[in-house]
């Protein structure tokens, strides 16, 4: 067995690693003031803004030379699934994990700047707080009933172009970009305030996945009667950033309509005293 | 689990949140909608009716003056005025207003071309309310202390009166009068972009068009039309304030004239 030649690994791509200017809107904890912390991060090929964040939480020294604490994130998957990593890089909202840098660079950005997301509370830099997000599923029933004392046997047979069109509804990580990008979703600090508030295109659309859903449509008159209720569906003011900021993809805008069509459709029902 | 029909809490407002949402949409179309095509239909008459009267040099003026006489002798017209049009604008105005005020644009960071509809959307009907305002004040109402030079628009002269409304003079434009112009201008061109993409957004909030394709395609429909009302819009504004106020009296006055003395058609 020979050994190979023990060589410097080179890294990948011609090029030095560069260094990019990060700046951060930092926040000690609810209520603390913000502030903004620069930080200049190499950066490797492949870099992300995660990876970045890992850097500068190993190296917390502004661009002044100053020491700070490493700044706070939140993360789960790594890969676009869990949501968790949403905050607003250069003033989109999206996940910072599938945010390479090679891209943003490539989109002639020069700084990258990091703020947590501007609808709901910050629990410390780029953390925040979605318990009103999951609050409103749980008010929308986002479920589909099966608890009982009793076997309930098989579901109904479905049909793939139903599934297919459920599907994607059903890839929604609640992330909440579209409730960030929404010029209709209000930040709400105070609990108390969160039934009156609109809810936004993913439990608008997840009420959609649930009604279609052959057992889920048990509570489809529950659901529609909240869609119908002061913060549902008729609170969307038709911007449609919402469908442009979803990283799934999802037609939020179609369910925007479908809901639209489906309330109105129950609430001549009920005037007619016809049973859903 | 909470029953389905538990009663809505909340004041009057939030109670019938969903009623009153939709009756702001439907009655942005009818009969605001309605109302608005036709009225600017019968407007750009002053411009259409030379086009189809050519060979007459007045004709613009006498087809707006039969048009404005038609709608002066429907049956009972303060009636159809104020149930018609008075209380639907005033009720969309209100409640527009006040869900407008919820609006959070955001166009800096989200520059999209739907989100720019959204936010202009909200621009036009505040600016829309103003303009309305201004329009039935002056015009119908008589508060002539708000228009340049004084006029007091009257059915019997619409034309010649009108054009001395937007020109602030009966010889001359007067900076006044431009001024009335541009206005008019700015809110004929943001009420017309207000109903037609109110239209699209309609068909949304109805439930009419759900695919993103069907929506694509009603928007080019709501395009055409916003484009055709545009240009019915602009010839009215631009054709009465062209108009000469003292040439236009005068086919006015010889329309006038067989019914005070029939037969003495000189
Ligand atoms: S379409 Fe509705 S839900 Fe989507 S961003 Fe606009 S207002 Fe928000
Ligand atoms: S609908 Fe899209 S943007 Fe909204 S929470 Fe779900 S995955 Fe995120
Ligand atoms: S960490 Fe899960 S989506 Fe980014």
């Amino acid at each position: 067995m020979t050994t190979a030649p023990v060589t410097n690994p080179q890294p990948r791509g011609a090029q030095r690693p560069r260094t990019i200017r990060f700046r951060i809107e930092r926040c000690d904890g609810p209520g603390k003031p913000a502030r903004w912390e620069a930080f200049d991060v190499p950066v490797e090929p492949g870099a992300n803004v995660i990876s970045c964040l890992q850097w500068i939480a190993a190296n917390p020294v502004t661009i002044e030379g100053k020491r700070t604490t490493p700044v706070v994130w939140d993360s789960g998957c790594l890969e676009e699934v869990c949501g968790a990593c949403t905050m607003r890089v250069n003033g989109r909202v999206r996940q910072s994990c599938t945010a390479l840098i090679e891209n943003l660079l490539a989109a002639g950005v020069t700084e990258v700047t990091l703020q947590p997301m501007s609808k709901f509370p910050v629990v410390r830099d780029l953390f925040v707080d979605r318990q009103r997000f999951f609050n409103d599923l749980k008010r929308a029933k986002a479920w589909v009933p099966i608890d009982g004392t009793y076997n309930l046997g098989a579901g109904p047979r479905e049909k793939p172009a139903d599934q297919a069109e459920r599907y994607v509804l059903s890839t929604c990580m609640t992330c909440g970009c579209c409730l960030d990008a929404c010029p209709q979703y209000k930040k709400e600090e105070d609990a108390k305030e969160w039934d009156q508030s609109f809810v936004g295109a993913a439990v608008i659309s997840q009420v959609r996945l649930f009604n279609e859903h052959p057992t889920g449509a048990a509570l489809k008159p529950e659901r529609l009667d909240f869609m119908a209720s002061i913060g549902g569906v008729s609170d969307c003011g038709n911007a449609q950033n919402c469908v442009k900021v979803c990283p799934k993809e999802i037609p939020l805008t179609e369910s925007i309509a479908a809901i639209g069509r489906a309330v109105s459709i129950h609430r001549i029902k009920q005037f007619f005293g016809v049973r859903d | 689990m909470t029953s389905a029909s538990a009663p809505p809490k909340g004041n009057f407002l939030d109670r019938n949140h969903y009623l009153l949402r939709r009756l702001h949409s439907l009655t942005g179309v009818v009969p605001i909608g309605v109302f608005l095509i036709v009225h600017l239909v019968t407007n750009s008459s002053v411009v259409w009716g030379l086009l189809a009267h050519g060979d007459k040099g007045h004709a613009g003026v006498e087809t707006f003056q039969h048009e404005v006489n038609f709608i002066h002798s429907l049956p009972a017209l303060l009636l159809i005025e104020v149930f018609g049009l008075w209380l639907p604008i005033a009720f969309h105005s209100v409640l527009g207003v006040y869900y407008a005020m919820t609006a959070r644009p955001n166009n800096k960071d989200y520059p999209y071309q739907d989100n720019w509809r959204y936010t202009l959307q909200r621009i036009s009907g505040y600016v829309g309310v103003l303009f309305i305002f201004y329009h039935v004040a002056t015009l119908r109402w008589g508060w002539t202390f708000l228009v340049p030079g004084g006029t007091q628009w009257t059915a019997e002269h619409a034309a010649s009166t009108l054009a001395m409304a937007l020109r602030g003079h009966e010889t001359d434009v007067t900076l006044a009068g431009l001024m009335v112009a541009a206005f008019y201008m700015a809110g004929v061109s943001l009420l017309v972009f207000h109903l037609a993409n109110g239209l699209w957004t309609a068909a949304i909030t109805w439930g009419v068009t759900v695919s993103a394709a069907a929506q694509r395609r009603w928007g080019h429909v709501c395009l055409l039309i916003g484009a055709g009302l545009m240009l019915a819009a602009w010839s009215a504004v631009i054709g009465f304030m062209t108009l000469d106020p003292a040439e236009a009296r005068q086919v006015e006055l010889r329309m006038l004239a067989p019914e005070s003395a029939p037969g003495t058609d000189p």
